[in-house]
Formats: structure tokens, sequence, C-alpha cells
């Protein structure tokens, strides 16, 4: 099974044991309730350690020995045998990856069992665990399935184990944030559900299709038919299938307008929940926008570049600007995630390469840098009991650790040169400049408004001080002595740390693959789409 | 006297034939006993003096109808697959027909377990006494009249069952009447029987006249058909109506009538508005079997009378424009009166008129002429599949609001509040049967309203123009079949709205009482099976084996 279908396993496997760890002990007899109850955060761990082994090995090639540099557009590697889950419909289980999808496949492995160590001494660790198991399942699910039914299923099960880790785990306002979080983004994708109904009515793969209706709901095969004739034949109904497609995207990403979920979703959920809401759920929306939207209707793409270059330079602007204004440690981090994640609109509206690439290490640096950002985040919420900037002055005295993770974490968030996140930020503003000229101007100068707000917070937390002993400690501390951050906290921070250096000094790790699939990406599907409208490549 | 074949086609009918007259008997059951004059020797009668231990358990007669009702609906489910038989010239046991009577008896089945609890029996009521206080005496008088009233219940729900599956047995249009009024009769009776509150009554005097107003149209209109064909024969009637030479009056406006009782009975507008009454005032159990069984029954009649009789081999039938209508009408009124109403179960009443509005549209889309018999037999396939699986979680969650009314609450959105934190279980049953009535994938509400959505756009697919560039001008050429489609998603993605409201109050809302919810073992189990087959029949093995079944009950048809 794990040589034979890895992904599969790797999809299937935290799910069923997740919910095998929820549900036994509520229907098994009181010894194995209690011994169920004991393994529960352990046994939840040693499965995330495990699949994070299995998909290093997968990307190292000592499992099926992939040249990641070699995968063909359109082509995808470790799929399996596909399976029929409702032949009337044309329904499968069918799974695979390319270069697109796999750094973000390693990216939620490698995620999962450091969050779990950063809330290693979360209350309830028997539920608290194998929920971030099921949610393990549910995120990589959507990264491998190549059927857009199953697509949406898991798309959706994502919500439902993060919507209960904000409600029961979450800060003192997490109900209106959990029900602010479950709307937002089930409305945003019934609509992409309206979207991916039509592209079903319009598919004609008969040896796919379902038995009753005729039509399939397989990616693959739909590319293939977007790459010949076109999916949708109407030009109108083709963009209002893309528009459709993006509100559900950009929701999730979240872009300006519908962003106003996140930072109240952030600054209620647990730790761990906020780093796998940054770190992988962000990056859900750029996924499939790139995988389904742009690859299927590209030249809608094309079209409404101009509409992606708004959203993008809204999101980055508006989200720099009131980072600056933001008191409160997670918003502030969560509205720089809305800045960051204009980028990735930026970086495909430029229709380059390079800016294609650029966005997908966007999507890869950010889901290293903010979780790490959270983790700090979290960690100064448990110790120092607020999360207001300027409350306390010099933790670096203090909290000699946790200082130093909040300077690395926000020295990469601002785009320091040899940390992961400047790899990105360059790729994109050098692609924008080729392709708009000195409008780049306006991108670079928000990344002086995002060091401002940084380097602000940072002067104000982490050194200044009225006694460079002592420094100032917030009234929520009631006199105590602060501790420094635990070992678990220090080491998953730590192991985030390692991962933004090297990432910002052999970015090439992943960078290769991302360029590679993006070079083939622009030659195979959107020059056509440019030539056919007109625009010049 | 039925050959023994036909007996054995009517294996469920006959264990519902012996479930009342047990629930007649048994109940009587005592130690009288007869002298013979002028010896000592006695014989004895068992029917009268003193009920034994056993026979006076008040809670006998819902296990006699658990019992026939379980039997019944085994039966019918073996019968799916290759029942057929013909008897008296106005019976037509079909594969068809023990489907459909599969689902009746299964949501008459459900029902009866719930109301064990929404109505229960208690072994130990004792007349009040004297010494008694008076909050006592009137525990002790409640407890007794729902003791009384057991046998009662259960006689009433099993000739719902029993008129039900014989008017999807009919063959014949007056048989079906009589069958349909079997039915419903019992079913006022139902609706009404929920006295334990002013509304119990006035909602079942008012179903009851405005069911009445509507069978009589029916009837009329029926007489009106006979006038006409001399024959009341569905076979025969089909024929007539192909034979006929321009529009018979007598014959159209029978029809017309006819369509007003059937509308009433799958509670189409306009003839809808007594169903929240109906609904709201009776116990949940109850208003679960109108809002499923019912429902269906109504459809069945439907199909035999549009599909059947007044299809024509091709073009658009007659009724094309005003079902699709009334259709479109049905599901927005029926949203969005859901949307504003503060009562669940008004709420799911509601809902249940929009669901009704889905299915016409599918039928609808048959009357197009416009598609072959295949996408017409798939379109059928869709409805019938809904209907059986509304039984799964439209009746889930009125069984859920059933427990909820043992305690005296379920009329108001606020008793809702904090159903989570004072039974997760119970809770996450409700939010899977309001994400599948919502039709959220992979739920098996999903797959129902895909299949009619699909059939609705095969019909209508290549009528539209494929070189028009833009959506307006394609919109111009597509043929208005195609806008049942964009009816059905639009009044979908409403929908959510109102389901959704309800699970946040579950989550969210601080609950009114802490108290955890009664324990009723059977409901509770039987609320999770539900909930599991709502799941299970919505993607995989499960939804393939139920679509199979109806697909192979369809083509009988």
């Amino acid at each position: 099974m794990i040589t034979s279908d890895p992904l599969t396993f790797i999809t299937l496997t935290p799910i069923i044991v997740g919910l095998a760890l929820l549900i036994l002990p509520h229907i098994g007899p009181a010894s194995m309730a209690d011994f169920v109850r004991r393994i529960a955060r352990s046994l939840s761990m040693a499965i995330a350690v495990a699949i994070f082994a299995i998909t290093t090995m997968l990307f190292l090639g000592q499992i099926g020995n992939i040249d990641w540099l070699d995968i063909m557009q359109g082509d995808y590697v470790f799929q399996n045998e596909a399976v029929v889950l409702l032949g009337e419909i044309g329904v499968r289980w069918t799974v695979g990856v390319d270069a697109l999808s796999f750094p973000m496949v390693w990216l939620t492995a490698m995620l999962i069992p450091i969050s779990m160590l950063v809330e290693w001494d979360a209350k309830d660790g028997h539920i608290f665990h194998p929920l971030i198991l099921v949610m393990e399942g549910a995120l990589l699910g959507v990264f491998v399935v190549l059927d857009l039914f199953v697509f949406y299923v898991f798309w959706e099960l994502t919500l439902i184990p993060m919507f209960f880790l904000i409600l029961v785990w979450g800060g003192d306002d997490r109900r209106y944030a959990s029900m602010k979080f479950f709307i937002y983004t089930f409305t945003a994708s019934v609509l992409m559900l309206i979207g991916i109904l039509v592209m079903y009515f319009n598919t004609g793969d008969a040896s796919l299709a379902g038995s009753l209706t005729d039509h399939h709901f397989d990616l693959v095969s739909m590319t293939a038919q977007a790459a010949g004739d076109g999916l949708i034949a109407g030009e109108g109904l083709r963009h209002f299938v893309w528009i459709l497609l993006l509100i559900g995207f950009a929701t999730k990403m979240p872009s300006v307008p519908v962003h106003t979920w996140l930072p109240d979703a952030h600054v209620q959920a647990p730790t761990a929940g906020s780093m796998l809401l940054a770190g992988v759920m962000l990056k859900m929306g750029a996924y499939g926008f790139l995988r389904i939207a742009v690859t299927i209707f590209p030249e809608s793409t094309v079209v409404f570049t101009p509409l992606l270059i708004i959203l993008g330079m809204v999101s980055l602007v508006y989200g720099a600007i009131v980072c600056m204004g933001q008191t409160n440690l997670k918003r502030m981090v969560a509205y720089s995630s809305v800045s960051h994640m204009g980028l990735i609109f930026l970086g495909i509206a430029t229709m380059q390469p390079l800016g294609i690439a650029g966005a997908l290490f966007m999507m890869f640096a950010h889901g290293i840098i903010s979780p790490l950002l959270f983790a700090v985040a979290g960690a100064f919420k448990h110790h120092y009991h607020t999360l207001e900037i300027g409350s306390m002055r010099g933790i670096a005295h203090h909290s000699p650790w946790l200082a130093g993770h909040m300077m690395l974490g926000w020295m990469a968030s601002l785009g320091l040169p040899l940390l992961a996140g400047f790899v990105a930020e360059v790729a994109v503003l050098i692609a924008f400049w080729m392709t708009f000229g000195w409008l780049v101007i306006l991108p670079a100068l928000t990344l002086i408004i995002t060091a401002v707000y940084y380097l602000s917070s940072m002067q104000r937390t982490i050194f200044e001080g009225g006694d460079p002993h002592v420094g100032v400690l917030p009234e929520s501390l009631h006199g105590e002595e602060p501790r420094d951050i635990t070992w678990h906290e220090n080491a998953g921070m730590f192991v985030l740390a390692a991962f933004t250096v090297l990432f910002g000094i052999l970015p090439f790790i992943f960078w290769d693959m991302m360029s590679d699939w993006s070079t083939e990406f622009m030659l195979e599907t959107l020059v056509d789409a440019m030539n056919s409208q007109g625009v010049k490549p | 006297m039925l050959s023994l074949d036909e007996m054995e086609n009517l294996l469920p009918e006959m264990a519902l034939v012996a479930g009342i007259v047990l629930a007649i008997l048994v109940p009587n059951l005592g130690n009288a006993t007869l002298r013979l004059p002028l010896t000592r020797v006695r014989i004895p009668l068992f029917i009268g003096g003193t009920r034994f231990t056993a026979t006076s358990d008040p809670r006998l007669p819902a296990r006699i109808s658990i019992v026939a009702f379980s039997v019944a609906f085994f039966f019918s489910f073996f019968g799916i697959e290759g029942a057929s038989g013909e008897i008296g010239g106005v019976i037509e046991v079909s594969s068809f027909s023990r489907m459909m009577s599969f689902v009746f008896y299964g949501a008459l089945l459900l029902a009866a377990v719930a109301t064990t609890y929404r109505m229960p029996a208690r072994r130990g009521a004792r007349a009040p006494r004297d010494k008694d206080s008076e909050s006592r005496v009137e525990a002790l008088v409640a407890a007794l009249m729902d003791n009384r009233r057991q046998v009662d219940f259960h006689l009433l729900l099993m000739m719902v069952g029993l008129g039900m599956s014989l008017m999807a047995m009919a063959s014949n249009l007056f048989f079906m009447f009589v069958a349909i009024e079997l039915a419903s009769l019992a079913a006022y009776v139902l609706v009404a029987f929920h006295k334990e509150e002013a509304v119990g009554g006035e909602a079942g005097a008012k179903y009851f006249i405005v069911g009445s107003v509507a069978s009589a149209t029916g009837i009329y209109g029926m007489s009106l058909v006979y006038l006409w064909a001399g024959d009341l024969d569905f076979d025969a009637l089909a024929a007539s109506w192909a034979a006929m030479d321009g529009l018979d009056p007598f014959a159209v406006i029978g029809v017309g009538l006819m369509l007003v009782a059937f509308g009433f009975k799958v509670s189409a507008a306009p003839f809808h508005l007594a169903a929240p009454d109906a609904y709201a005032g009776a116990s949940s159990p109850v208003a679960g079997v109108l809002a499923t069984a019912s429902k269906a029954m109504g459809f069945v009649a439907l199909f035999r009378v549009l599909i059947e009789v007044t299809m024509p081999a091709e073009g658009e039938a007659l009724w094309f424009c005003i079902v699709a209508i009334l259709a479109v009408i049905t599901m927005t009124w029926g949203n969005l009166a859901a949307l504003t109403s503060e009562n669940p179960k008004r709420m799911l009443a509601y809902s249940s008129v929009a669901h009704a509005g889905y299915m016409l549209a599918a039928l609808a889309a048959i009357g197009s002429g416009l598609g072959d018999s295949a996408t017409t037999e798939l379109v059928l396939v869709a409805v019938v599949f809904h209907l059986t699986i509304l039984v799964l979680f439209k009746l889930g969650a009125f069984l859920v609001l059933g427990l909820l009314e043992t305690e005296g609450r379920s009329h108001r959105l606020e008793d809702l509040h904090g159903l989570a934190r004072r039974d997760p279980q119970l809770a996450g049953s409700m939010f899977i049967f309001m994400l599948a009535l919502a039709g959220v994938p992979p739920l098996s509400g999903f797959l129902s309203k895909l299949l009619m959505i699909n059939g609705i756009v095969n019909i209508s697919a290549g009528t539209g123009s494929t070189s028009a560039d833009a959506i307006v001008p394609w919109a111009e050429t597509v043929d208005p079949v195609f806008w049942l489609a964009i009816a059905i998603v639009l009044n979908s993605a409403l929908s959510l709205f109102y389901y959704l409201r309800l699970c946040l109050v579950m989550f969210f809302e601080e609950p009114e009482e802490a108290k955890p919810l009664r324990r009723a073992r059977h409901l509770r189990r039987t609320i999770l099976v539900l909930a599991v087959l709502t799941v299970f029949f919505g993607i995989g093995s499960g939804a393939e084996f139920l679509l199979d079944l109806v697909e192979t009950a369809v083509s009988a048809m």
C-alpha cells in the first residue's frame, strides 16, 4: 500500500485513525476507553511523523524514485488505479501529484506534527490531537485528489475539524469567530460548487461518465478536454464559471473584500489551529485557483487579469496599511497574511513563468513563516496572557528564545534576504516589473510598509524598556515573573525557523520543480490563451 | 378467494391486516369463561373479563405495530426484485409498487418507534385516589389517557400504511382514490391526535377540511374523466387519451381537478397552505410521516395520472406549462417562507414544500417532451430516489424534534439552542440531516438533487445555440426547461441559509435548560442509524445499491 499507492495511504490513514480515536472511547467499555484516551495523543503524533517521513521519502525518491523535474504538464505521479465510488454519476477515487501540488503535500505533512508539538500540552489532548489528525487527512485530500466531487468533499471536510478547534479551544470570542469562519467559507464554497456543476454538465468523456448522467467529475479528463476544444463552448458561460470559482477560492485565500473572517478566526483560534489555518488552509485557495480555474479556463484568466491585479494590489496594500494600525499581535500577523496572499494574485497576473513560480514559492514560504509567527504569538499569549503589542517591553530579557524566534519570523516575513520569504517576493516583483514596468513601485513600496510595522512592533516588544534589566511587564501577569517558552514550543519553532533559513539559503530544493512547472504551464496553457485573446506573451 | 401466488404477492399487506386484527383483539383478551349449563365445566372465552397481565400491558399495541411494519417492510424489500402479479383487475403488484410500499412502510415503522416515546405508555398508571394532590391527579390522568390511546394511534398508523401501499398498487383510478382516502382519513385523525395542546385539534380540523375539499375536487374530476372515457382503468384511460382528437373538455377539466387533489397531497403551492399548520400542530413523528410517506403517495398519484395517462408519445404534454410554473412557485414560496419561520417544525414543513417544488420541476421536465425515454427514466429515478432518501433525513430531522418534544418543546427555535452542548450526538445527527436537506455533497441529498438537475439539463441540452458567445444570447435560445434547473440551484442556495441557521443555534447559543435530554434509547439509536444511512447512501456502494434498486423499480413502471 505504502509503495504502490502512497497518496491514498497518507490521505486515508489520518482520517481513519483520527476518527477511530475520537469515536472509540464512546462506544467501547470503560477500560478500553481509558486506554484509547491515554494513547490518543502519542499515537496521533506517531502517525503524523510517519506521514511526514513517507512524504519526505517520496520527495527524495526513496519511494517511487521520481524525478520531479521530469513531470510533463497534465501528468501526475503516484497515480492510483481509479476506484469507482459512484458509477451512476461518474465519481472515482483518483489521486496523483505533480510539481504544483507536491510542495503543498510536503508542507502539510511537515506542519501537522509541528503544530501538534507546539500544543503538546493542550487541554483535552485526547480529542485535540486526533482532530488535528483528521484535519491532516482532509488537507492532504484536497491536494492529492483528481476528482472534483471528492475534491469538494475534502474541501468541506477541512472546515469541520477547524470549526471545532476554534469553537472548543478558542479564545473568549470564539463563537462569533467560528460562526463567521464557517459561514464565509461555506457560502463561498457553495458558489464554487455551482461552478463545478456547470463544468460537470459539459464533460463528455464516455469512458469515465456515470451510467445515469453521461458526465464525470474527473479533473484530468476535464483538463484534457479544456486543452482540446475547450470545456465549455459559450465564452460568456466560461467567464461566469471562472468568476464563481474565483469567489470560492479568493474567500479561502483570502483576498480583499472577502477577507474579514480571517483576522477574527486567527485571533480566536488555538495556536495549532492558527498555524494550520495560515500555513495550509489559505494555500488551498491559491492551489484550487491555479489547478482548476486557471488551468481549465486560461482565456478567462487572461481576460480577467486586470481584476486579479486589482484584487492582489488592494489586498497587498490594504493588508499592509491595516497591519500598521493593529495593536493585537495575532491580528497583525493575520493581516500580514492577507497582504502576502495578495502577492500570489499579482504573481499569477504577471503571466510570466517567473511570476507564477514566485507565487508558488510564496505559497510555500508563507506556509512555513506564518505558522512560525503564529506559534510565537500563541506562546506569547500562553506565557504573558496578552496579545497587546506595547503592553510589555523588553521581552528579550525574560524570554530570550521567544524573542529570538519572534525576530527571525518577523524578519523572514518582511523579506530579509537569505530567508525564505525573500525569494518569493523578489521573484514576483521582478516578474511584475517585466510585465508592467514601473507599476512595480506600488508593491515594492508596500514592502517598506511591511518593514515599518514589523520593525516598530519589534522595537516596542522585544527591545525597548524603561530599565534594560527588567523591561515593562504587562498587567495581565499580575506581577509574576514570566517564564521562557516550554521545550516543546521551542522545538516546534526551532524546526520551523530552521526550514525558514534552509529554504532561504537553498531555495532550489523546491524552487526548481516550481519553476519548471510554471514554465511548462506557461508554454502549454497560457501562451495559447494569450494569443487567442490578443495579448502579447 | 386469493390464490397462493396472489397471497404471496400481498404478503406485506397481509402482515399489516394481521397487525390490525391483532391490535384490536389482543389487548382485550381476558379470563372470561362460559359455564356450561348444569355442569361445573367452564370454557374459557378469552374475550372480556379481567385482562391478563401480558395483554393489559399498554405497550403492547406499539409492539404489535412495530412488528407488523417490520415484517411488511422486509417483504416489500424482497418484493422489489421481481414481484409481479395482477389481482382482481384493480391491483397490480410490480417492482415499482413494492419500492413505494418499501418507502411507506419504512417511514411508518420509524414513526411507530418514535411514538413509543412521544406518547409513552406507563405500566404502573393507576386511577387517582382522593388523597392525591391536584398535580398528581393531573399527571395520573395524563398517563392513563396515554395508555388508553395506544391502540387507537397504532391502529390508525397501520391503516395509513395499508392505504398507502394499496394506493401504490392500484391500476384503477377509482381504487386508487379509495386507497388514498383510507390513508388520508386515518392521517387526519393522527394529526389531531396531538391533544396536549390546542393547536393539535385546530391543525387536525384544518387539515381535514382542506383535505376533504381537495379530495372532493379530485373525485369530481375523476367523475368527469369517467364521463369522457367510460372506464377508469389506467391503461384504458391512457389509450383513450392517446386516441383523443383535439381536446375534450371533460378530460382536460377532469385531469386538472385531479391535479388539485394530488397537489394538496404533495403540498404544492398554492394548495400547501394547510400543510405548515398541520405539521406544526401534529406530533413530530406524524408530521414526519406527512412530509415523507404522504408526499410520496401524492407523487405516485401524479406519476400515474401525468406520466402514464396523459403523457403523449412525443411532443409537449398539455400540463407542462402549468406544472413547471407551479414547481417554481412552490419551491420559491417554500424557501422564502422557511427563511422567515421561527418554529422549527414549520420551517421543516416549508422546506418540505420546497422539496416538492424540486420534484415537480423534474416532472415538468419530462412533460416538456424534449427528452427521450432514457432521460425520462433518469428523471423518474431521481425523483423516486429523492422520495426514498427523504425518509432518512427529513423524517430523521422530525424524529430529533420528536425527542425534544418529549419535554414539551420543539415549536420555537430557542428550544434547539445549545443542543450540541446538551446532547452532542443528537446535534451531530441533526447537523447531518440539515446538510443533506440542503444538498451538500457527499450526503445523499446532494446525489438526488444532482440527478434531478442532471436530468433537466440533459433534457434541455442542445436546445441552446452553441454559436452564441455570451450568456445573454445563449440564454435567449435555450429551451425554458433549462431555467427549471437554474431555479433548483438558486433555491438550494437560498435554502442553505435556514438550514444552517438551525445548525448554528444548536452549536452557538446557550441552552435554555442545562439538564440532559431523555434517554430514549431506541429512538436515539434510530436517529443515529438514519444519520449514518444518510451518509452511506450518498456515495460509494450504498448509493449504488439503492440507485440500482430504484432503477429496477422505475423500469417496471
